[in-house]
Parts: C-alpha cells; structure tokens; sequence
C-alpha cells in the first residue's frame, strides 16, 4: 500500500495530521521531510514523540528521495510531511516520484496573499507551485480529509503554468 | 510565594472561551493569557508563545489542550529556547480543561511553577470520569 498522501504544511506533524488524517489513513509510517529540523536531535525526538504508535521517520530532502521508491512498494501505509513548496519542489527534483501535494496549511506570513483560510502564498510560492504542475505533480488544497479537496489553480488561477 | 503566570495555548477558540467560563467560576482573572494557533505557522506560533514568556522572569506555565499539537510542539520549542534554569522554569501541561484551570487559578500564589504544573496536572486526570445514569 505505503504512500498515502503527501502534505505540504508549514505545522509538519500537529493536531490535523496524527488526529484527523492518522485516524482516516491509519498510516504506519510518518515522514517529515526538513533539512532543517533533520539536522537536530532534540526536534527529532519531538517529532518522534509527537505521533503515538506511528513510526516518524526524519530525512533530509536528499534522504528523502532516495528513500521514496522503497517506501512506495513497503507493506503499510505511509504518509509524508514537507513545511512549504520549496521543499515539495526540491525533493520531486531530486527524484522522488511524487504524483500529488496535497496543500494542508501555508499559515500567514509578511509579503503572502490569502488563497483561504489556512493557505497564504508569494510569488516564490507560486513558481515553486508552477515547476511540481510542470512536471506533472498535481497540487490540491485540502485540510482535513472531511473537507472536500480542490485544486490550488481552481482557487489561485495564476498558478497555473 | 510569587505568583506563577500562565497562556493558555490552545486550538482555534479553546483558550479564550475556556478563560471566559473561568471569570464566570472564579471572577476576575489577571495575569493569565490566551493564545490561539489559527493562522500561525510553526514558526509563527513558536515566536508567539517567546514573545509572551519572554515577560515571565520568573518562569511559568504553558497550558495546552491535547498532546501531539502544534500548541505543544511550539510551546516545548519556545520553551526550550526561554528557560534560563530552575529559578526561570517554563512548564507544559497538556490535557488542560476548566478545572485544571480553575485549580491553577486558586493555587497560583502557594507554589513554585513545577509544583503547580504537577498539581494541575492531576487537577485535570482526577477531574475525568464516567458516571453510568441511574433509572429512576
């Protein structure tokens, strides 16, 4: 079975994921995608500690893509976090086989325009969002899996390329 | 005893609404905020929460509702980045509900800031129960 979903949210692991999507999915693998946060052992046992009884598995982007292939023929389920578009873009450039971000929650920053309530974008934004729909990645904002999904260009018709 | 001072860091409107029923249970409340994680990324939210302990010289408490929560993420992020030793204390409690609240309110003044969070926390575990209705 493996890949479930792959969730672009700048929370990673929070209320939404382990509680609404844990429950829908009952995924067995959690992958937090941060080069970031890969490269601290103290957030790694935060995160680890973060999703009870699910398996978190932190990678850089690298190790990410280089792990994707395996994962997609491993028994279980599996889901996977990346905090913005840039990181969604950089790991299917580097190989992962990603066909759809799904578009959970980019919160309010300086300088980004609401899309909706939980999804605020910039131009870098945007092109990061243009190059994975040129590669045929498909982007869908969905929060929880009780709402019902839409694609980002349907929303924000300047994405599209 | 100093008093300890608290936010309430909590989804959506959780942490407003539940310090509004405690002005009803307890009357005026001081020194006790709350911060709400809608519209915050982790980041934001993370810098929310350092921007107010920053204010505690002394320490406090983090109340969250659930475990597992970008409340409790932030806050225990926040928290390690601002704590300063055992005289400057930042405290997590999850599971908080309104009579772990009401319980921090009376006892603020009577203890040190992991004392209290212990107490509410057990505040909040004694306060769950199931009770089966009687036919009449």
């Amino acid at each position: 079975m493996s890949w479930q979903n792959h969730r672009v949210d700048d929370r990673l692991i929070h209320g939404q994921v382990v509680v609404a999507w844990g429950t829908a999915l009952r995924f067995a693998r959690l992958y937090v995608v941060d080069d970031q946060a890969a490269a601290s052992p103290w957030e790694r046992d935060l995160l680890a500690s973060s999703a009870p009884g699910v398996e978190v598995r932190l990678l850089t982007v690298a190790e990410a893509a280089a792990a994707w292939a395996a994962e997609r023929d491993a028994a279980g389920g599996a889901m996977l976090l990346v905090r913005d578009l840039r990181t969604a873009r950089a790991l299917v450039e580097a190989g992962a086989g990603v066909t759809a971000f799904t578009l959970g929650g980019l919160h309010y920053a300086p300088g980004k325009g609401k899309v909706n309530e939980y999804l605020y974008l910039d131009e870098a934004d945007r092109e990061d969002a243009r190059a994975l729909l040129r590669r045929g990645v498909a982007l869908e904002v969905r929060d929880v899996p009780a709402t019902r999904p839409q694609a980002l260009a349907a929303l924000d018709p300047t994405i599209a390329p | 005893m100093r008093r300890v001072p608290a936010l309430l860091v909590m989804h959506a409107d959780l942490g407003e609404a539940m310090l509004h029923a405690a002005r009803q249970v307890y009357g005026p409340v001081e020194d006790v905020e709350a911060l709400s994680n809608a519209e915050y990324s982790r980041d934001g939210l993370e810098h929310a929460i350092e921007e107010r302990i920053a204010r505690w010289p002394h320490g406090g408490l983090l109340l969250c509702d659930f475990p597992g929560g970008s409340c409790q993420q932030c806050s225990l992020l926040a928290a390690r980045a601002r704590t300063r030793g055992p005289d400057a204390e930042i405290v997590i409690v999850t599971g908080t509900n309104l009579s772990a609240l009401l319980d921090y309110l009376h006892n603020r003044e009577k203890y040190g800031v992991v004392e209290l969070a212990e107490r509410v926390q057990k505040k909040a575990q004694d306060s769950v129960r199931v009770q089966r209705g009687q036919s009449a």
